[in-house]
C-alpha cells in the first residue's frame, strides 16, 4: 500500500537536487560557488604581489618565507626601460582607444543606420576580416610594416591595434546605436541639423554610456596586447607587456622582478576597471 | 502659415510600391488626417512630406515652393513623432530650444519663446527635468511644445497618441483639439484610429495599400463613404455588409438574399439601376438598424436569430445572424433581455442604405 503512495508524493515533486536543500540553502550554496570562483581568479594575483615583495632568493619559497621587501620596486622602476615601456603602453593604449572610437562609433552607426553597396560592402570586409585568426595577422602585419617604414614605431603598432579594435568593436557599437531609437535623429534633421549633425549632437551623446564601456574595453585589451608589441616593436618602442616577459633571459629568471613589473602594470588596470566597471556592465546591457 | 500639396506622389522602395499617386491639397491653417490600416502608406507620404524620405516621382510644395529636393531642415516644418523622439541627453527646456539655437535665434527669443509654449502646454514645472523624468503624457507635451515654440509653417503628426493608455490618449485628443484653437497652423496627422480621424480633421484621407480611397470631412465620409473600404473603416462598430441579387419589377427593385428579399421603391435608390441582374453589397450602419417591424414603405425589414449580446450600460449590441450574414444592430434599449437564439425582427430606413459594388 504505502510503496505507491511514495512513488506518487516524489514524482509530485519537482526532483532537483535544490529540492533537497534545507529553505536557505539554495543562497548559501550559491554564496560558496561565488566565492570559491572569486579565490580561484584572485589566488594568482595574490601570488603575483607575493612574489613582488620577495628577495630574489625567496621567490621559490614564497609560501615560507617572512621576509618582504619594497626592493624588486624600487629596481625595477629605477630601470630607464622599465619607464619607458610604462610610458609607451599607457600612450599607445590612450592614442588606440581614442583612434578607435573615432572609426567604430562611425562605422557602427552606419552599420546600423544605413542600407545599400557600402554598408554592405563595409559589413562583408569587416566580417570576413574577423574570422581571420588574430595570430594569423602578425606576421603579415610584421612584413606591411617593415614596408612602410614604419616597423618598432607608434604608429605601427597604433595601426594594427585600431584595425583589431575596429574589427571587433564595430558590431558592439553597432548594437548601442540599434538600441537608439532613430526618430530622436530625424526630429534633430527637421530641427535644423545636418545628417552628421544628427550623428553628432544626437546620437552620439544618446550612446555615451555604450562609448565608456567601448573605451574601456579597447584601452585594457591594448594595455594587455603582447603579441602584435611582441612582433612589432623593438629596442625603438619598448612595451611594458614585452619588458615584463623579458626578466626571463638565458641567465635565469628574475621572477620577482618580473611580478614587481606586472604589479605595476596592475595598478592603471584596476583603476581603469575599478571606475569604468559600472559603465562596461550599463553599456553593454543597452 | 502655408498650404501644402502633394502633386502625383508616389514612392516604392525598389519594385514594391509604397504610394502610388496621390494628389492632395491642404489649405493653410487646416487640418487634415491621414487614416488607413497599418502599411497602407501614410507614414510614408508623411515622411515624404517632412523631407525625411525621398519621393520616386511628382512634386510635394509647402507655401507654393516645390521642395523636392529641399533637406528636412529647410522645408520649416515641425513633428510630433509616435514614440516622442525626445533627446534623452538634454533637459526639457533644451529639447525645445534645441531647433531654435540651429536657427540662430537670439536667445531672450528663445526664452520667449519656451515661455509661451510652457503657458499653453502647461508644462512650466517640467522645463529643468529629463525627458526619461516624464510620463508618456508629459513627453507628448514636450513633444508638442518643441513644434510650438519653432512657429513652422506646417506640424506633421505621426501616430503622436498611439503609444499612451486609452483613458490618456482621449484627453490628449481632446487638448490637441484645444491647441488647434490657440495655435492655428496647417497641420496633417497620421493615425490608424478612426475616432482620433474623425474627432481632429477638417478632412480626413482614407488610404489603402497606397492609394487614397476617400478625402473628405468626416461627415462626408460617414454619410457617403466612396466604396466598402472606407464604409467599413470609418465608424465604430463597422458597416454591415451583405451580398443581395438585384431584380427590377413595377417600379420597384428586389434585393434577394439566401432565404429573404426586400423591395425598395425605385425611386429611392436609383443608383441599383444599372445593377439590375447582378449583384450588390448593401451597408448598413449598426445605429440605423431599429428593432421591430418596417413601418412603411421607406423602411424595409429582415428577420435573423440573435447569436450574442454585448452590454454597454447605455445601449446594447447585438450579433444577428440573417441568413449568411452576421448583422450588427447598435442602440438597442439595455433594460432588454433578450436569449440567445431568439428570432429578431428589426428594420432599417431606405435612405440608410448604402450600395457599393463587388464582394
Amino acid at each position: 500500500m504505502s510503496a505507491p503512495a511514495t512513488a506518487l508524493a516524489t514524482a509530485a515533486e519537482p526532483a532537483g537536487f535544490f529540492s533537497l536543500l534545507a529553505p536557505g540553502g539554495k543562497r548559501v550554496l550559491f554564496a560558496l560557488t561565488a566565492v570559491a570562483v572569486c579565490l580561484l581568479f584572485a589566488f594568482p594575483v595574490f601570488w603575483l604581489v607575493l612574489t613582488s615583495l620577495r628577495p630574489a632568493s625567496g621567490v621559490y619559497y614564497v609560501h615560507r618565507g617572512t621576509e618582504f621587501t619594497l626592493d624588486n620596486f624600487n629596481e625595477v622602476l629605477s630601470h630607464e626601460l622599465v619607464l619607458k615601456a610604462l610610458f609607451n603602453s599607457f600612450a599607445i593604449s590612450t592614442l588606440a582607444t581614442v583612434l578607435s572610437l573615432g572609426v567604430t562609433a562611425t562605422s557602427g552607426y552606419m552599420l546600423s543606420r544605413f542600407r545599400g553597396p557600402i554598408p554592405n560592402a563595409w559589413f562583408s570586409l569587416i566580417y570576413v576580416f574577423r574570422c581571420v585568426p588574430y595570430v594569423a595577422w602578425v606576421l603579415p602585419l610584421y612584413f606591411v610594416t617593415q614596408q612602410l617604414r614604419i616597423f618598432d614605431t607608434y604608429w605601427g603598432l597604433l595601426l594594427p591595434h585600431v584595425a583589431v579594435h575596429i574589427c571587433f568593436f564595430s558590431w558592439i557599437m553597432k548594437g548601442f546605436f540599434d538600441g537608439i531609437d532613430p526618430s530622436m535623429e530625424y526630429a534633430a534633421m527637421i530641427d535644423g541639423c545636418t545628417r552628421w549633425g544628427a550623428f553628432l549632437r544626437v546620437a552620439l551623446p544618446s550612446a555615451v554610456p555604450g562609448l565608456t564601456a567601448l573605451a574601456i574595453l579597447c584601452w585594457l585589451f591594448t594595455w594587455n596586447e603582447f603579441l602584435f608589441a611582441l612582433i612589432l616593436t623593438a629596442h625603438e618602442t619598448p612595451i611594458l607587456t614585452v619588458v615584463m616577459a623579458q626578466f626571463v633571459h638565458e641567465l635565469g629568471m628574475e621572477w620577482n622582478l618580473m611580478s614587481a613589473t606586472a604589479v605595476i602594470a596592475l595598478v592603471p588596470a584596476l583603476i581603469v576597471t575599478l571606475f569604468g566597471q559600472k559603465y562596461v556592465l550599463r553599456g553593454l546591457r543597452v | 502659415m502655408a498650404e501644402v500639396a502633394l502633386i502625383n506622389v508616389q514612392k516604392s522602395y525598389g519594385h514594391v510600391p509604397a504610394v502610388r499617386d496621390i494628389t492632395l491639397e491642404i489649405k493653410d491653417r487646416e487640418f487634415v488626417v491621414l487614416v488607413g490600416p497599418s502599411g497602407c502608406g501614410k507614414s510614408t507620404t508623411l515622411r515624404m512630406i517632412a523631407g525625411l524620405e525621398e519621393i520616386s516621382a511628382g512634386r510635394i510644395l509647402i507655401g507654393g515652393r516645390v521642395v523636392n529636393h529641399l533637406a528636412p531642415r529647410d522645408r520649416d516644418i515641425a513633428m510630433v513623432f509616435q514614440n516622442y523622439a525626445l533627446y534623452q541627453h538634454m533637459s526639457v527646456r533644451d529639447n525645445l530650444a534645441f531647433g531654435l539655437r540651429n536657427r540662430k535665434v537670439p536667445e531672450s527669443e528663445i526664452d520667449a519663446a519656451i515661455a509661451r509654449a510652457a503657458r499653453i502646454l502647461s508644462i512650466e514645472p517640467l522645463l529643468d527635468r529629463r525627458p526619461r523624468q516624464l510620463s508618456g503624457g508629459q513627453q507628448q507635451r514636450v513633444a508638442l511644445g518643441r513644434c510650438i515654440v519653432r512657429n513652422p509653417k506646417v506640424f506633421l503628426f505621426d501616430e503622436p497618441l498611439s503609444n499612451l493608455d486609452a483613458q490618456l490618449r482621449a484627453q490628449m485628443r481632446l487638448e490637441l483639439k484645444e491647441l488647434r484653437q490657440r495655435v492655428q497652423t496647417t497641420s496633417v496627422f497620421v493615425t490608424h484610429d478612426q475616432v482620433e480621424a474623425m474627432t481632429l480633421g477638417d478632412r480626413i484621407v482614407v488610404m489603402k495599400d497606397g492609394v487614397v480611397q476617400q478625402v473628405g470631412t468626416p461627415l462626408e465620409l460617414y454619410r457617403k463613404p466612396a466604396n466598402r473600404f472606407v464604409a467599413s473603416f470609418i465608424g465604430s462598430p463597422s458597416m454591415n455588409f451583405m451580398m443581395l441579387n438585384v431584380a427590377a419589377a413595377d417600379g420597384r427593385f428586389s434585393l434577394t438574399g439566401e432565404d429573404f428579399r426586400f423591395e425598395i421603391p425605385a425611386a429611392a435608390a436609383p443608383s441599383l439601376g444599372p445593377r439590375v441582374g447582378g449583384s450588390v453589397c448593401v451597408g448598413m450602419r449598426p445605429q440605423h438598424i431599429r428593432l421591430g417591424k418596417p413601418a412603411g414603405d421607406h423602411q424595409i425589414g429582415f428577420t435573423g436569430t440573435l447569436l450574442v449580446t454585448e452590454q454597454l450600460g447605455d445601449e446594447q449590441l447585438l450579433a444577428v445572424r440573417v441568413g449568411k450574414s452576421e448583422i450588427r444592430i447598435a442602440g438597442v434599449d439595455p433594460d432588454l433581455t433578450l436569449a440567445s437564439g431568439t428570432q429578431i425582427e428589426a428594420a432599417v430606413s431606405t435612405d440608410n442604405l448604402h450600395f457599393f459594388d463587388g464582394a
